[in-house]
C-alpha cells in the first residue's frame, strides 16, 4: 500500500512539473524568446519596411532585442576592459542593406579625444570574412581565416578637435601651413586621422596586431547618447565588395561578435569589453506580429494556442491533485 | 619573452623582441657643463618638425632645468616612484661586477621598466602624463636648489641647478616599441631610429605610456601619437646641403654652446657596440667613459650620452646617469689629451663625422686643476667623413685675433 502511495505521490508531482513547463514553454514562445538557443544566441535581421539608419527610427520598434553578454578581453597583451557587462543587439535589413542597432549602459558620454587623457568610447562588430573557410578566431580572426570589424567611434563622429575650440584662450601666432601633408598620419593615409570616412572604420584584421582598413570604406555609422545610454546603429549594402570582408544575402546565417571600448575607463585597442560569437540570422520572412493583415491571424493563433496549452497544463494539474487525493 | 644583452645595466633582461643583426645606431653626446639653455635647438626641432595645428604641445627637442623642471612636469620623479612602489628597496647597483666592454658601470640589481611589468596589461611599466603636464615646458627654468648667498664652490655646490637637454634616445630596447600591440612603431636597421608608422598608428597612446623618457607625444588632430624622427632625411644624407653625405640633426647642428656632437656607432647583434675606437662617440662613452646614458636603469639601453654638471651632488647625479658619475666627471676634469682633442669636434661641422685622428702639438702651458698639475697642450683633431675624406681639423688652442685699432665705422 505505502509502495502504490509513493507511487502515486512521485505521478502527481511529475504532473505538477509538467504543467509549470508547460506554462513557461507557452509564454517564452509566444515572447519570441527561445531558452534552448541560450548557448548559441541568434540574432535575426528581419525585412523592414522603413529606414532603419537613424538609432530612434520606428523601425526598430518592433525588431527583437536580444541580449549578449560581455566579458574583458584576457589572456593576452593588451588585456583588459569588461566594465560593460551587457550590449542589447538588434538587426533588420532594408532594401539590400544590412542594419544593426547596438545599445549600452554607459554613464559618461565620451566623445572628445583632445586631451592625451582622453579615450573615447567605441562600439565594433566582428563577421567572419567571406574568404574564411572555418570560423576565425573571435580574437581579431587568424591567417586563413580572417575577420571584417565595424568600428564606431565617438571621437570620430564629433569631427577633429580645433585647438582654439579646446582652448579658448590660446595663442598662436600663425600656422605656416595647414595642408594635410602637415597632418602627418592623414598624409599617410591613416583612417583614424580621415575625417573624411566618418564615425565607423571598416576594417579587416588576421590575428593580433594586424588590424588595417578595408580596401572600401562604405560602412555607415550613427551613434546617439541619450539617458545615460549609446545606441548606434550600422549599416552596409549586402554585398561585400571582397573576400576580406563580410558579405549578406537573405535567408542565410553568419556569425556575428560585439566589442565595446568605455572611453573614462582608459579602454582602447584590446582593452575592451567582448562577446562570443553569436549567430546572425537573415530572414526572408518578416517579423511575425509587424505589418497587420495576416500577421494579425498569426497573432490569434498565437495567442488561441498559448490559451490552449495553459488550459491543457491547469487541467493536467488539476487532474493531478485530484488524484493525488482521491489515493 | 627573449633575453637581450644591455650592456648600460651589465646584465640580461627580459625584452619583448630578440635582438636583430649588427647595425649602425644612431648616438649623442651632450656636454650638460656648457649648455646655457638657450634653446636655440628646441626652436630649430620646432621650427622643422612641430608647428602644426595639434602640435601646440610637443616639443621633441627640450631643455629642462633640473632639478625641479621638466616636460612633462616630473616625469623622471614618477617613473622613479613607480619602480621603487613595484620594487621597495630592490632598485640598486652592484658595482663589483665591472666588466669594461659588458659592464662598464656594474651591474643593475633592481629591476628594469619591462620587469615591474605583467606583460598581459602592460608589456612595460609607465602613465600617461595629462595634457596640464605638457603645457609648461620650461617650468622651474634657473630654479636653483636654494639661494646661496656666500657663493657656491666645487666639488659639489650648495645651491644648484643645471639644464639637462633631451630629445628621443633612440633607445636599442625601446619600450615603446615594446607598447604598442599594432607594431607600429620601429627601429630602423640602418641608423636604428625610432620611428612611429604614421599610417598603422591609431593613437591608443601605449607609446606614450610606455616611453620612460616621455618622448612619444599625442597629437589630437590626426589622433595618433608622434615622437622625434631622429632628422632621418639628414643623417640619411638625403639633405642637399652635404650632398648625400650623413649629416646631424637639426638641434645637433643648431647648438649655440658647442655641447653636441651626434653620429652614428656599430652596434653587434648582442647589442654590444663594436670597437670602433677612432669613432669619436665610441672614444667617449666606451673609452674616456667621460658620457653616461641618461636613466640606465630603466633599461631600454638609450642612446644619448651625457658629460655630467661637475657642480652637481654626486648621488644626485648616480641616481641620474648610474655609477659611472663619478669617473665621468674626473675624466672631464682632468681630461686626457686626446679627450681634450676629442671634444674640440662638438660643432665643428655639420656633417657626421665618422672617425678622428689627433695630430699632436707643442706644450702651451700649465694648469693647477683641484691640486693636480695638468699640462696643455695645442694638439689638432681632424674628423672624417663616411668615406674617409677630411671635413674638418681644429686646433685645442683657439687663435687669438688682435684687431687693428682702428677699424671701419658701425663695426662691432
Amino acid at each position: 500500500m505505502n509502495a502504490l502511495r509513493t507511487f502515486i505521490q512521485t505521478r502527481r508531482r511529475m504532473l505538477a512539473a509538467g504543467a509549470v513547463f508547460l506554462v513557461v514553454a507557452g509564454f517564452l514562445q509566444f515572447a519570441g524568446a527561445n531558452p534552448a538557443q541560450s548557448q548559441t544566441i541568434t540574432l535575426t535581421a528581419y525585412p523592414s519596411d522603413a529606414d532603419p539608419a537613424a538609432p530612434d527610427s520606428k523601425a526598430w520598434k518592433d525588431a527583437l532585442p536580444i541580449a549578449v553578454p560581455l566579458t574583458a578581453q584576457a589572456g593576452t597583451y593588451a588585456a583588459g576592459g569588461g566594465s560593460i557587462p551587457t550590449i542589447s543587439a538588434r538587426a533588420l535589413h532594408h532594401k539590400d542593406q544590412l542594419y544593426v542597432r547596438l545599445e549600452w549602459t554607459d554613464a559618461t558620454d565620451d566623445e572628445s579625444t583632445a586631451r592625451v587623457q582622453d579615450f573615447s568610447d567605441a562600439v565594433a562588430i566582428e563577421f567572419p570574412a567571406r574568404a574564411a573557410t572555418s570560423v576565425p578566431s573571435i580574437c581579431m580572426g587568424q591567417a586563413d581565416a580572417g575577420v571584417n570589424i565595424w568600428q564606431w567611434r565617438a571621437d570620430s563622429q564629433a569631427g577633429i578637435p580645433e585647438v582654439t575650440t579646446i582652448h579658448p584662450n590660446a595663442l598662436v601666432e600663425s600656422y605656416p601651413s595647414t595642408e594635410d601633408l602637415f597632418f602627418t598620419a592623414r598624409a599617410a593615409g591613416n583612417p583614424v586621422a580621415n575625417p573624411a570616412i566618418g564615425a565607423v572604420q571598416n576594417l579587416i584584421s588576421r590575428t593580433f596586431g594586424t588590424l588595417s582598413p578595408a580596401a572600401t570604406q562604405q560602412v555607415l555609422g550613427k551613434g546617439v547618447y541619450k539617458d545615460g545610454k549609446w545606441s548606434v546603429v550600422f549599416s552596409r549594402p549586402f554585398a561585400g565588395p571582397d573576400v576580406d570582408q563580410a558579405s549578406f544575402s537573405s535567408g542565410t546565417k553568419t556569425d556575428i561578435a560585439f566589442a565595446v571600448w568605455n572611453g573614462s575607463e582608459g579602454d582602447r585597442n584590446g582593452r575592451k569589453s567582448v562577446s562570443a560569437f553569436v549567430t546572425l540570422s537573415i530572414s526572408a520572412q518578416k517579423l511575425p506580429g509587424t505589418g497587420g493583415g495576416n500577421d494579425a491571424m498569426v497573432l490569434t493563433i498565437a495567442l488561441l494556442s498559448l490559451l490552449g496549452i495553459t488550459a491543457l497544463g491547469v487541467g493536467l494539474a488539476v487532474y493531478g491533485y485530484r488524484e493525488g487525493r482521491t489515493s | 619573452m627573449p633575453k637581450v644583452y644591455n650592456w648600460q645595466i651589465g646584465r640580461e633582461m627580459d625584452y619583448r623582441f630578440a635582438n636583430g643583426p649588427a647595425k649602425l645606431q644612431f648616438a649623442a653626446v651632450f656636454n650638460t657643463n656648457r649648455c646655457i639653455a638657450c634653446q636655440t635647438c628646441t626652436m630649430a626641432c620646432k621650427t622643422t618638425w612641430t608647428f602644426s595645428p595639434g602640435q601646440e604641445l610637443m616639443w621633441w627637442n627640450n631643455v629642462e632645468t633640473k632639478p625641479y623642471g621638466g616636460f612633462p612636469q616630473h616625469w623622471d620623479v614618477n617613473i622613479l616612484t613607480l619602480q621603487e612602489k613595484a620594487n621597495p628597496g630592490g632598485q640598486t647597483w652592484d658595482v663589483s661586477k665591472k666588466d669594461p666592454a659588458k659592464a662598464p658601470y656594474g651591474s643593475f640589481s633592481g629591476k628594469t621598466i619591462f620587469e615591474t611589468a605583467d606583460q598581459v596589461n602592460n608589456m612595460v611599466t609607465g602613465y600617461i602624463p595629462p595634457e596640464d603636464d605638457w603645457k609648461a615646458p620650461n617650468i622651474f627654468e634657473d630654479a636653483a636648489t636654494k639661494h646661496s648667498p656666500t657663493g657656491v664652490s666645487l666639488p659639489e655646490h650648495a645651491g644648484w641647478f643645471f639644464y639637462l637637454q633631451r630629445i628621443c634616445n633612440h633607445c636599442t630596447y625601446p619600450a615603446c616599441l615594446a607598447a604598442c600591440p599594432r607594431n607600429a612603431v620601429y627601429k630602423r636597421e640602418e641608423d636604428g631610429i625610432v620611428l612611429i608608422d604614421q599610417n598603422r598608428c591609431r593613437g591608443y597612446r601605449k607609446c606614450v605610456e610606455a616611453c620612460p623618457y616621455k618622448k612619444s607625444m599625442y597629437r589630437p588632430t590626426t589622433r595618433t601619437s608622434e615622437k622625434c624622427v631622429g632628422c632621418y632625411p639628414r643623417v640619411e644624407g638625403t639633405d642637399p646641403l652635404t650632398e648625400g653625405l650623413p649629416m646631424e640633426t637639426r638641434c645637433m647642428t643648431a647648438c649655440i654652446g658647442k655641447i653636441r656632437l651626434q653620429g652614428l656607432v656599430k652596434v653587434g647583434a648582442d647589442g654590444l657596440w663594436i670597437e670602433d675606437r677612432q669613432n669619436p662617440l665610441y672614444y667617449l662613452v666606451n673609452v674616456a667613459k667621460v658620457a653616461l646614458p641618461l636613466y640606465p636603469q630603466f633599461g631600454t639601453q638609450p642612446n644619448v650620452y651625457y658629460i655630467p654638471p661637475r657642480w652637481v651632488p654626486r648621488d644626485y647625479l648616480r641616481q641620474m646617469f648610474g655609477p659611472g658619475v663619478d669617473d665621468a666627471i674626473a675624466a672631464y676634469m682632468n681630461p686626457s689629451r686626446e679627450t681634450l682633442a676629442v671634444l674640440q669636434l662638438f660643432r665643428a661641422t655639420q656633417s657626421i663625422v665618422f672617425s678622428y685622428k689627433v695630430e699632436q702639438g707643442p706644450k702651451t702651458g700649465e694648469l693647477n686643476v683641484g691640486g693636480q698639475k695638468r699640462e696643455l697642450f695645442n694638439d689638432t683633431v681632424i674628423g672624417y667623413d663616411s668615406r674617409g675624406k677630411e671635413i674638418v681639423r681644429v686646433a685645442v688652442d683657439e687663435p687669438v685675433i688682435e684687431r687693428p685699432s682702428q677699424v671701419a665705422m658701425n663695426t662691432i
